[in-house]
């Protein structure tokens, strides 16, 4: 949005949206934009946990209903006046929300959706039998119009203009959650979220605010709708206000908020312009749906050219910190899988400054180790100290804070970022993402995408991020696999240099005549234990590493 | 409640979690060969109950067994609409993240749902039975000869197509692509058409299962959600990926639903459904029994 050509074209669209509210729309039109812009500000919500996050929510018509009946409960149960039945449609779903967002949103994408589906049908079951309090089947009828003191905004203009000034709010509420780095970090957890969290980014937190947000955009339309039209069935909450806010948002595009407004402009109008079609006009519908999925991945907002990063100058960045010296203890550590022992009593200390090589056959633990390290598994024994702080069991993004982050065997990254936007995404108080761009050599490559780098450049980036991330100790595991010799040449003087700037490396690969060089110290572990340690050329001739690992001595 | 009012709430129950483990089944199907969620597998039981409804005049009324020869006609129609899903709502969006198979599928279960509304109107219809004739009665005890067809049918369906995907080189094919696409690539074996052949199967099951229900429970464009998500709750249940889960989750919930209605009310045992589906997510979030499918990732 910080291309001045789409504002342009964003201001445009909406003064020409204004001149055709204000002179052209009759009343049935007006009624037309209100409700577009109603369902506008549940797909702006709708967005932030199905497009930014990835979570197919469908939940999405469940919060808009329980706003409709909480603001039509409000107004004619309690007497509520009109500021007050919108903050009770707002807070119902909300609250929601927040009460099953802790055990929905851990669960996997296929179960969450499915958790989420069950929670809306519940609602649905509620509403049409609970006759007492919700009317029952009738619904709700005569919810009063919005009325400010004595002006009425209960219909036609005034209607409408309240209900696009919520769409401006929720517009902005959007653009603060999403705006800058924290767009580029929510980024970052949807399409990377184990590296998300080895980097120090909350993905729970970010996904609970994420989740009641669009809880409390979707009540507030779900609200505004009660009042507008007076009446609440337990219609608005069926299975096809939840699909009607999804395809806005499908064919709006993923992560755009103007896009999703244009989403539900298209879709209420649709229906007004396809009236020849009748009966068919649904199966339509669900066709554009369809169509739009295969043939617009980045919908109607993808063909107005994507937003861009204005692209950053690196020539100047500053010479990058050095880390505040930690040591890494590892204690007695085991993990076990069933009646696998992947690691059984391992012990190392990593001191600031050294490269600890880490060898060993594959399915020797490895891999384990760096797992439990940067906290995705959990040890079921022994402890893991960073300086003096017990890090045992701690969750990844507590242990990427307290200075100790990882690379990944396979590249975690998030394709459309670009380089500098990936490490801008984690950069932590005191770093500068420029910096550790060019620390690591890529600053030519800062402005392309991250999904278009080469291997070795990844797995560049990865030790960027980390660094930016604030890793005092770097794990690696792999960062040479698949490396020409001047590749390799190059990442052993930027890791030499790292360890001299301070940084512990913690150093996995198979390619001797990489890591032996480079170690200060070797470790080789075979079947979840430390077979040999020492020197690089006192482990290259142990008896016990050789036969576990080595097969003939490397030297 | 006396013994036979229970045998008979069981047999009901068995019979109706019987037509539901056949559409569980195909949800599975596709879920292994695709690794996505068909969220129109609802909607395609709907499909195959009017399958039914509009070729049954094409066998007549002379036949006492007018549901029994549908059903090779409806299934192999079903495998067709099977073939022609998955190129238009799966390959073109294979490579794309799992949400957009859920979307795909959603759209097209939509399309489905308000061409059936178009075609037929709202208003449920029955479907043509399977036998006519009246009910077996055994001293105080009658089970119809429906319900029993019903039975009979879901046990040789699902037999069936378990060794059809254990026993014959095809379908091993179809379980070599299920667990690893590329691996089964490489020696020789067409994904493509694996897959294919994994969504007609598996459809022309939910259309089985539409036949078999179509004429006691009636077929309406609109019941395809509660299909889907009776599917997706017994394949939670029967752990994520298991062929043998989701045919033991369905005839549970099958039971369940017939056994808490009876006690209670049809309605009661809708949302205890989804309450205890709830409760077992918070405290096994990884289903019930152990998950053979994995996300790819």
């Amino acid at each position: 949005m910080s291309d001045p050509r789409a504002r342009l074209t964003l201001g445009i669209a909406a003064i020409a949206l204004a001149l055709y509210a204000l002179f052209f729309a009759g009343d049935y039109a007006l009624h037309v934009l209100t409700r577009a812009g109603i369902y506008a500000i549940a797909a702006i919500g709708y967005q932030l946990i199905f497009g930014r996050l990835g979570a197919l929510s469908l939940a999405q018509g469940c919060f808009f209903g329980l706003g409709a009946y909480a603001a039509g409960l409000g107004a004619l149960e309690l007497g509520l006046g009109f500021p007050m039945t919108l903050a009770a449609g707002i807070l119902l779903p909300s609250l929601l929300a927040a009460f099953i967002a802790i055990p929905v949103l851990r669960l996997a994408s296929h179960y969450f959706a499915l958790a989420t589906l069950g929670i809306a049908q519940l609602a649905l079951l509620v509403a049409t039998n609970w006759t007492a309090v919700t009317g029952g089947a009738n619904g709700l009828f005569g919810i009063p119009p919005i009325e400010i003191g004595a002006i009425s905004l209960g219909h036609g203009l005034p209607l409408t203009i309240l209900v696009w000034a919520c769409v401006g709010l929720a517009l902005s509420i959007s653009h603060r959650m999403t705006a800058g780095k924290r767009g580029l970090a929510v980024e970052t957890l949807r399409e990377a979220p184990l590296a998300a969290a080895t980097l120090g980014i909350d993905g729970a937190a970010i996904r609970f605010r994420f989740f009641v947000a669009s809880a409390a955009l979707g009540g507030l339309a779900g609200a505004l709708q009660a009042h507008a039209i007076g009446v609440v069935s337990p219609d608005v909450l069926q299975f096809h206000v939840l699909v009607l806010i999804l395809a806005m948002t499908v064919i709006g595009g993923r992560a755009s908020p103007v896009g999703a407004v244009l989403g539900a402009l298209l879709l209420v109008h649709l229906p007004e312009w396809f009236r020849d079609f009748a009966d068919y006009y649904l199966v339509v519908y669900g066709a554009a749906l369809l169509a739009a999925i295969i043939f617009l991945p980045r919908g109607l907002a993808g063909l107005f050219g994507q937003s861009k990063m204005p692209p950053v100058e690196t020539a100047d960045a500053e010479a990058p910190r050095d880390p505040a010296p930690l040591t890494l203890s590892v204690e007695t550590v085991s993990k076990r899988f069933g009646g696998v022992t992947a690691l059984d009593g391992v012990s190392l200390t990593l001191a600031p400054g050294e490269i600890l090589g880490l060898i060993g056959p594959n399915g020797s633990g490895k891999t384990t180790l760096v797992n439990l390290l940067s906290g995705i598994e959990k040890p079921d024994g022994g402890r893991i100290l960073l300086g003096d702080a017990d890090i045992t069991g701690r969750p990844p993004e507590y242990i990427a804070r307290s200075g100790l982050c990882r690379s990944f065997q396979h590249p975690q990254i998030a394709p459309d970022l670009t380089v500098l936007e990936s490490v801008e995404a984690v950069t932590t108080e005191g770093e500068r993402a420029d910096a550790r761009v060019t620390e690591v050599g890529l600053s030519d490559g800062a402005n392309e995408k991250a999904g278009t780098l080469p291997p070795a450049a990844l797995k560049h980036l990865e030790i960027a991020r980390a660094l930016a991330a604030g890793a005092s100790i770097l794990a690696l595991d792999e960062p040479a696999a698949g490396m020409n010799e001047v590749e390799r040449t190059e990442l052993s003087t930027l890791l030499k240099r790292l360890a001299d700037a301070g940084h512990g490396i913690l150093l996995i690969d198979h390619a001797m005549d990489f890591l032996l060089p480079l170690a200060d110290r070797v470790i080789c572990l075979s079947a979840g234990q430390v077979v040999a340690e020492g020197t690089p050329a006192d482990v290259a001739r142990d008896p016990a590493a050789i036969s576990a690992y080595f097969g003939e001595s490397p030297l | 409640m006396s013994t036979i009012a229970l045998t008979q709430i069981l047999l009901n129950g068995l019979a109706l979690g019987a037509a539901y483990a056949l559409i569980a089944l195909g949800f599975v199907i596709v879920l292994n060969a695709a690794g996505a969620v068909n969220f129109a597998q609802g909607e395609l039981v709907m499909a195959g109950g009017f399958a039914a409804i509009a070729l049954a005049p094409l066998i007549g009324e002379a036949t006492a067994l007018p549901g029994l020869f549908l059903l090779p006609l409806v299934m192999g129609l079903m495998g067709l609409v099977g073939a022609g899903f998955a190129w238009l709502a799966y390959f073109p969006v294979r490579k794309r993240h799992q949400v957009a198979v859920f979307v795909s599928t959603i759209a097209a279960g939509l399309v489905l749902q308000h061409l059936a509304n178009a075609l037929f109107g709202a208003a449920p219809r029955a479907g043509p039975p399977l036998i006519t004739g009246d009910s077996l009665s055994i001293g105080a005890f009658s089970v119809s000869l429906q319900q029993i067809a019903v039975m009979v049918c879901a046990a040789l369906l699902i037999s069936g197509t378990g060794l059809f995907l254990g026993r014959t080189q095809t379908g091993r094919r179809m379980r070599a692509v299920a667990q690893d696409p590329e691996m089964a690539a490489a020696i020789g074996i067409r994904p493509k058409r694996m897959i294919t052949l994994s969504f007609a199967l598996a459809i022309a099951l939910a259309g089985a299962a539409g036949l078999l229900l179509s004429n006691q429970f009636f077929v309406s464009p609109n019941d395809g959600g509660l299909f889907m998500l009776k599917a997706y709750i017994a394949v939670t249940i029967g752990g994520w990926g298991r062929l043998d889960g989701a045919v033991i989750g369905a005839l549970l919930i099958g039971i369940f639903e017939t056994l808490v209605a009876a006690l209670a009310s049809y309605l009661v045992a809708e949302a205890l459904l989804y309450a205890v589906l709830l409760v077992m997510l918070v405290f096994r979030p990884s289903g019930l029994l152990p998950e053979r499918a994995r996300a790819r990732v």
